[in-house]
């Protein structure tokens, strides 16, 4: 389905210790706060440069509630897409266990601008994501021969990540979530 | 007249249960004052120390009446218990005078005893105690540096299971030690978290006891929560706080031991480690208590 290009917004997570549910159900309702404000279609960047702890109850509530509420609430007209910058390996171990644990995953960048998924995500799925990340954007004809996959099996698996937040579909393109976000900040969609 | 409680000489957690067994003893049959005599106690574990806190909690909903308690006469174990700040906490439970605050930090102690009442409590107790605990983890005990972030974990995460499932307040506390029977004098650092509150059984039945009958006892509810992740909630985003520990403490070639009701569960334990696997038919003792131990690394990386 193609969608419009989303409004962007990257949201402050206010604390140095990301500890506690309490504490995390406080930053998620502060970024649903901000998501609310944004189009019906957005892309939102949750900065963790300046996160010294974050614990698994945490993790949970801010990481895995808010991409859980991006999935489960897909309708025709809203998209709403998570990105989480600044990822170092010390966040890494709770984000990854609270999307598992739901059977989730989630688009990362590492401090140095890496990218990387978290969480639930099958191998063939994980090498496809970082071939459209390497692009930027690309289409199924071009993804499929580069990786050697049957083109049905890989446009189920891109369509699947598109549904799991993890891609943007615009047309016959695949859109990585960096991509969308640059595309966006160029279109002054802030 | 007061009722005595005699403190095991070695408070530690096989002392803790001989403690457990004196106080059921003594608050059978007509309410009186208790009193806990520590005077001979030689050696306190963290353990040990907020154990005394809490069976005077407990003494003292049981009996209506505030206990007293006879300080330790050992100096080294007296002045243990100040540098833990024992005295400061102690106007809380026990029939003693009120003692004046000191700043944290301003002890050897990793971390002192401190109450876990609310999420403030566990940040504050986060952030308190990261700087000790790297100077601690790196430098004694020979971890790499993401230990020190993965301690803050695990801190928050024990803690947190007084707030989210005990429904009471709690204590926390940690001290590092040199084991010199079990490990040929290597550092351990041990942790302690304890509350008398619901307990595991309690807290996890309404969701599972009738799926499991007349099976269902303290040792399955541990085990349940423990070795399966589960927790009173639905939701499959909780009880993964504990299971995360458990991985973490195993990673470090540590000893996790949770004791709650009449039973005890530990997981992982080690060859040097003195802890059973599964204990039941323990003292029945209201709330979760929770030790972990975390040995030096043998050789630097």
């Amino acid at each position: 389905m193609p969608s419009a290009m989303p409004e962007i917004a990257v949201a402050s997570l206010y604390q140095r210790y990301l500890v506690t549910r309490h504490t995390g159900r406080a930053v998620r309702l502060s970024v649903e706060g901000l998501v609310a404000e944004l189009g019906a279609t957005s892309l939102t960047v949750l900065d963790f440069g300046d996160v010294a702890v974050i614990d698994f109850s945490c993790a949970d509530e801010v990481v895995a509630k808010l991409v859980l509420r991006a999935v489960d609430e897909e309708t025709e007209s809203s998209e709403c897409f998570f990105l989480f910058r600044g990822v170092a390996q010390h966040h890494v171990d709770p984000m990854d266990s609270a999307l598992r644990r739901r059977g989730l995953a989630a688009a990362a960048q590492g401090p140095k601008g890496e990218p990387f998924l978290i969480g639930d995500v099958e191998p063939a799925a994980s090498r496809l994501w970082l071939a459209v990340c390497q692009a930027g954007a690309a289409r199924l004809d071009d993804l499929a021969p580069e990786l050697g996959m049957d083109e049905g099996d890989c446009g189920r698996i891109l369509d699947r990540m598109c549904a799991r937040r993890l891609l943007r579909r615009d047309g016959q393109a695949y859109h990585s979530l960096f991509y969308t976000f640059a595309e966006a900040e160029r279109a002054g969609n802030e | 007249m007061s009722r005595v409680i005699e403190v095991p000489d070695v408070l530690d957690h096989k002392g803790f249960e001989g403690l457990l067994r004196a106080l059921n003893g003594a608050t059978e049959g007509e309410p009186a004052r208790l009193l806990f005599n520590a005077k001979h106690v030689r050696w306190t574990s963290p353990y040990g120390l907020i154990g005394l806190l809490a069976a005077g909690r407990v003494a003292r909903e049981r009996t209506g009446l505030a206990p007293s308690i006879e300080a330790p006469e050992n100096r080294e174990v007296r002045s243990y218990w100040e540098r833990m700040d024992f005295w400061q906490v102690a106007p809380e439970v026990y029939d003693v005078e009120p003692q004046a605050t000191r700043p944290h930090g301003s002890s050897d102690a990793l971390l002192e005893i401190t109450p876990i009442r609310s999420h403030h409590d566990v940040h504050a107790v986060v952030e308190r105690v990261r700087e000790r605990a790297a100077t601690i983890l790196l430098n004694k005990l020979h971890y790499p540096r993401p230990s020190v972030i993965q301690f803050s974990v695990l801190l928050s995460e024990v803690c947190q299971n007084i707030i989210e499932h005990a429904e009471a307040d709690g204590w926390v506390c940690a001290q590092t030690y040199k084991y010199r029977e079990r490990l040929g004098g290597r550092d351990v650092v041990m942790l302690a978290v304890m509350d008398v509150g619901i307990g595991f059984e309690g807290s996890l039945s309404s969701e599972h006891s009738r799926r499991h009958g007349e099976r269902w006892s303290a040792g399955m509810a541990l085990e349940r929560a423990l070795l399966h992740g589960e927790s009173r909630h639905r939701d499959p985003g909780r009880g993964q706080g504990l299971q995360a520990i458990r991985r973490q403490v195993d990673r470090w070639e540590g000893e996790l031991a949770i004791r709650s009701g009449d039973a005890m569960i530990a997981s992982p334990t080690q060859e040097w480690g003195d802890l059973e696997p599964m204990s039941t038919g323990l003292e029945i003792f209201p709330g979760a208590q929770i030790l972990v131990v975390m040995p030096a690394r043998l050789e630097k990386d």
